[in-house]
């Protein structure tokens, strides 16, 4: 479990983390989601204490990380990729790692054929490609067997069996073994898959917290579609304060703001009749740029001609969706 | 990559065995670290390389050399003089390594996995400084008895070679290793203060090669006077037989004469202010 409470980094004028206050359990996979600049990585450091809080505390299992007698057992991280001696071979970096905490070469070498590295182990590790060295931040995150894994991006440069071996791991880990694991990525397809509850950053301050379908669907506006021969007539009774409706063709509208309970109530109460009515949900990619629109540090350029940003599954939208 | 990717296997959740955080755990780790790069290898070689071979040069060209009446090779007195010369140009390489020692580890990043491995830091630069200081003082002994061995071999125990012994002569022969030893940990320190090996490897370069040569030279008497407290000046002092440093003193008449001991303990201080700094600095930086 980590307990972060009123976390806040300063570096120089810059307030990259907030005053979060947020709780990592154990026995679930807790996503950690944010834009880039958010403050994710740093308030990851802060937990193993790589970088000093400037105000408030975070806590591992009830203590300082430092704190505790044997720090590679309580915690695994992978923060970034190589932070790792070049110089030096994968299987002598996880045996000096391990050897800190009196682990014997028998983990070092399980660690090694568990993340698929045994034909390059041998191998100095600065050949190594982006999605190898990952592997070996994640075998050297595995190497005490951690109660708490903290992985920042696991899944950056790997091949799609090692983010599959990534997701079905940290799954196992967190379910089957209460473990706590906290996860960072950019890959918010991933993150709905992997993740059981999300915690939103965005300019160093938490946006959401919460189980993820929970926050895709707060986040996000509940869209209808809705197919009839009486479209106008229907978009003049449904039209409220809560509720926008796109025309999207002939006979189709988009209702957004109402569910598809209420679309339907209310054309059956004025005699309407419907050949279409399709519920839209949101996916965690809408609800992510939804809740981080505002606090994206570093925005990209408009591509001229590029398609507007969709903001819900079915990609059809007017000025007020696309931002 | 197409390896195959295995599972993890099934395990109880109480940790089988208490792994720990010790000291002597972190020293075991530093040591397979310190191993298991090449610069380690290769500044260790060039070091014994440089050494013993400047040893056997020098010896070699005074044995071939005319009597000492035609201006040929010194007397016994004069033995150590090859060790010095070989001292000072061996010693550069253990300067490299010892600041490599620790700053190899901020410009790969694996200093984060060092710190997040002991995260109270001040024991991972402890333990590094002692292997570093072990590996070091082992090669030297190894470089002093091999060089001053041949040059004895090569006088056929007369004439240069090293008498050992004369008592006196010990002192000076185990104190080499020790300044070699502490020369590494000293440029360690610096390493650890600046974090970068090239500002590093620079800094005690010039303290040990540059600066003694600007103080001689330039006539401003502050600096005459603070010559013999240059870390490699005093240091070195521990090298030589007392016979040769009340030699040097009646030679030198301006500035201070230290003692074979006091030298190095002025070399000493200057490995703890730095340290000490760097300490600090660990603990309050962000890594």
């Amino acid at each position: 479990m980590i307990e972060a409470h009123d976390l806040t980094k300063r570096y120089g004028s810059k307030l990259a983390v907030d005053g979060i206050s947020f709780t990592v359990q154990p026995g679930r996979v807790t996503g950690f989601l944010g834009p880039n600049g958010a403050g994710k990585s740093t308030t990851m450091r802060m937990i193993v204490g790589l970088d000093r809080p400037t105000h408030g505390t975070v806590t591992v299992n009830g203590r300082p990380y430092a704190e505790h007698r044997s720090p590679l057992t309580q915690v695994g991280a992978l923060l970034e990729a190589k932070a790792v001696h070049t110089g030096r071979s994968a299987r002598n970096h996880l045996r000096a790692i391990a050897a800190t905490h009196g682990i014997g070469n028998k983990r070092v070498n399980e660690v090694i054929s568990m993340t698929g590295l045994d034909t390059v182990a041998k191998r100095r590790v600065g050949g190594f490609s982006l999605g190898m060295g990952q592997r070996l931040g994640i075998a050297a995150a595995l190497v005490g067997d951690p109660q708490t894994l903290i992985l920042d991006e696991p899944v950056n440069g790997l091949d799609p069996e090692g983010v599959l071996w990534v997701r079905n791991l940290v799954k196992y880990l967190a379910a089957s073994e209460g473990r706590t694991v906290f996860l960072s990525s950019h890959l918010m397809s991933e993150m709905a898959v992997t993740a059981d509850h999300l915690i939103v950053i965005g300019r160093g301050k938490i946006i959401a917290d919460g189980p993820v379908d929970t926050v895709i669907s707060e986040a996000t506006r509940s869209t209808v579609r809705v197919r009839s021969p009486q479209a106008t007539d229907l978009a003049a009774r449904l039209a409220g304060p809560a509720v926008t409706i796109t025309p999207a063709e002939d006979g189709l509208l988009e209702v957004h703001g109402a569910t598809a309970v209420e679309v339907g109530e209310i054309a059956a109460a004025s005699g309407i009749v419907l050949h279409e009515l399709t519920p839209l949900q949101g996916s965690l990619e809408d609800a992510y740029m939804s809740l981080t629109s505002d606090s994206v540090e570093y925005h990209s350029a408009e591509i001229p001609g590029a398609e507007p940003r969709a903001t819900t599954t079915a990609a059809t939208t007017t000025g007020e969706d696309a931002r | 990559m197409s390896t195959a990717v295995a599972t993890e296997p099934p395990r109880t959740n109480a940790p089988l065995t208490p792994h720990k955080l010790t000291f002597g755990h972190l020293l075991r780790g530093e040591w397979i670290k310190f191993w298991s790069v090449r610069s380690t290898i290769w500044t260790l070689a060039i070091f014994l390389l440089a050494t013993v071979g400047l040893v056997v040069l020098i010896s070699l060209a005074f044995v071939n050399a005319p009597s000492p009446e035609e201006g040929g090779p010194p007397d016994a007195s004069d033995a150590l003089g090859p060790l010095s010369f070989a001292v000072t140009l061996g010693q550069l390489a253990l300067a490299v390594l010892g600041a490599l020692t620790i700053t190899s580890e901020y410009t790969t990043g694996m200093i984060r996995s060092s710190l997040t491995a002991a995260p109270k830091r001040l024991p991972v630069l402890w333990s590094k400084a002692i292997v570093l200081v072990v590996a070091v003082l082992g090669a030297s002994l190894v470089a002093v008895a091999a060089g001053t061995g041949l040059q004895w071999l090569f006088f056929d125990s007369q004439g240069l070679s090293v008498d050992f012994s004369d008592p006196d002569m010990i002192r000076p022969l185990v104190g080499t290793a020790v300044y070699l030893a502490t020369i590494a940990l000293f440029s360690y320190a610096l390493g650890a203060l600046m974090r970068h090996s090239a500002a590093a490897i620079a800094t005690v370069l010039g303290l040990l090669l540059v600066a003694p040569i600007l103080f001689s030279s330039i006539p401003w008497k502050p600096l005459t006077l603070m010559a013999p407290f240059l870390p490699g000046l005093a240091g070195q002092q521990l090298t030589q037989t007392d016979a040769q440093l009340e030699m040097s003193a009646s030679f030198s008449d301006v500035g201070a004469d230290l003692s074979a001991w006091e030298g190095y303990g002025v070399l000493v201080l200057w490995v703890v202010v730095v340290l000490g700094v760097a300490a600090v600095l660990l603990k309050k930086r962000d890594a």
